[in-house]
């Protein structure tokens, strides 16, 4: 397992991810954009993900809204969706057992796309995430199973081509879909 | 008055004060939940508002969503008491954000009149104009009495928010469990959606 994923090529992959979406959005829809910003996110911090955090701080073509609670994310994001904007969340395991009732109503019932990236903090290198001795880790993966969640693991560089892929997927199933960050970003 | 406490004035009937932001909103989204959803899609059954029932609290934070979208419409969000509590924290995230397109009012009873009318902590005590104003809300007021309400609202519609106004509202003659029923929220998701989103013609 590599040591890390470096947080410019997240950015990049997000990016572009948002550059797709705009483009599918243009052509969709007639009247022009009211944003010149490529897309959101939608953070609850993540001690995995910080590094991505601390430099979209800087980035100016990406919005980012850190929010108190992944509930909120959550309906913030399907307020973004019925208005028209890519947006990303980016948690933690321990925010994804939290706010599981808001992404079953909203998410799931709602049939609203939601794309979720998160960390998994505490995942051992050495083990299967599911054999984890950490509770926090082990039981991300059955719980996403159990609300039918489809989720990948980004455990490395090669693996952020995941991320657009399941950000599309949300979108075609119109509903949730995650990526599980499994080491930290650099 | 400058806190947001319980008074002896009588309350407002919320299917009244539903009826003077139907005749003002004008293009504005709204986003009811709770006790105010059932009333409100008999008065404005129309495709710019989203219902938010089934996650109980998110209701602002939905409108925030569409407010940031929609930095060209009014966004007004009709929250409850009982629901604001279950995400306190969405007032400061709404403040954080500082939409200027962002209405928050509050219908205060005091109760969880959908799941039978037991006490909110605290009750009619609990200052969700402080809370409001302590998170950082462009405008915070309280209003108790309807005319005021009708008087006010206008100015309130056009002020640069994030705009907080508590309301002192009695109960609602129906709530979701008594009026079941209307539009599926996927349904309500879609219809807004496309009434902003205008497609292409092909």
């Amino acid at each position: 397992m590599p040591e890390s994923i470096p947080a410019t090529l997240v950015i990049d992959t997000l990016k572009d991810l948002f550059r797709e979406a705009r483009a599918a959005h243009a052509k969709e829809v007639a009247e022009p954009p009211l944003h010149s910003h490529l897309g959101w996110i939608l953070s609850v911090p993540d001690t995995h993900q910080k590094t991505v955090l601390a430099a979209l701080d800087k980035e100016e073509s990406i919005r980012v809204v850190t929010c108190a609670t992944e509930d909120e994310a959550t309906a913030i994001g399907a307020g973004l969706y019925m208005g028209g904007e890519p947006v990303v969340l980016m948690i933690q395991h321990a925010g994804l057992y939290a706010s599981i009732n808001t992404l079953r109503g909203v998410a799931m019932d709602g049939r609203v796309p939601m794309f979720y990236m998160i960390g998994l903090l505490s995942r051992e290198k050495d083990k299967d995430p599911r054999e984890s001795r950490h509770s926090m880790v082990r039981y991300c993966e059955p719980l996403l199973d159990t609300f039918g969640v489809p989720h990948a693991r980004l455990e490395g560089p090669n693996d952020v081509h995941l991320i657009s892929e399941y950000y599309r997927l949300s979108r075609e199933r119109r509903g949730p879909a995650a990526v599980l960050v499994g080491l930290e970003t650099s | 008055m400058a806190s947001g406490t319980a008074t002896d004035t009588k309350p407002m009937k919320p299917e009244d004060v539903l009826r003077v932001i139907a005749a003002v909103r004008g293009r504005a989204i709204c986003v009811p939940t709770m006790t105010t959803a059932p009333a409100w899609r008999s008065i404005a059954p129309d495709d710019l508002s989203v219902g938010c029932v089934g996650f109980m609290g998110g209701a602002s934070s939905m409108g925030l969503g569409l407010a940031l979208a929609r930095p060209d419409r009014r966004v007004i969000v009709l929250d409850g008491d009982g629901s604001l509590l279950m995400q306190l924290g969405s007032l400061a995230t709404n403040a954080g954000a500082a939409p200027r397109n962002f209405m928050h009012l509050l219908f205060k009873n005091g109760v969880y009149h959908t799941s039978g009318a037991q006490g909110i902590p605290g009750g009619l005590d609990v200052d969700f104009v402080m809370m409001a104003k302590g998170a950082g809300y462009r405008v915070v007021t309280m209003i108790d009495d309807l005319e005021d309400f009708k008087r006010r609202l206008p100015e309130l519609l056009t002020a640069d928010g994030p705009v907080f106004v508590e309301l002192h509202t009695g109960l609602a003659e129906q709530t979701p469990m008594t009026a079941r029923g209307g539009v599926a929220f996927p349904q309500q998701v879609e219809n807004l959606r496309n009434a902003l989103l205008k497609p292409r013609a092909r």
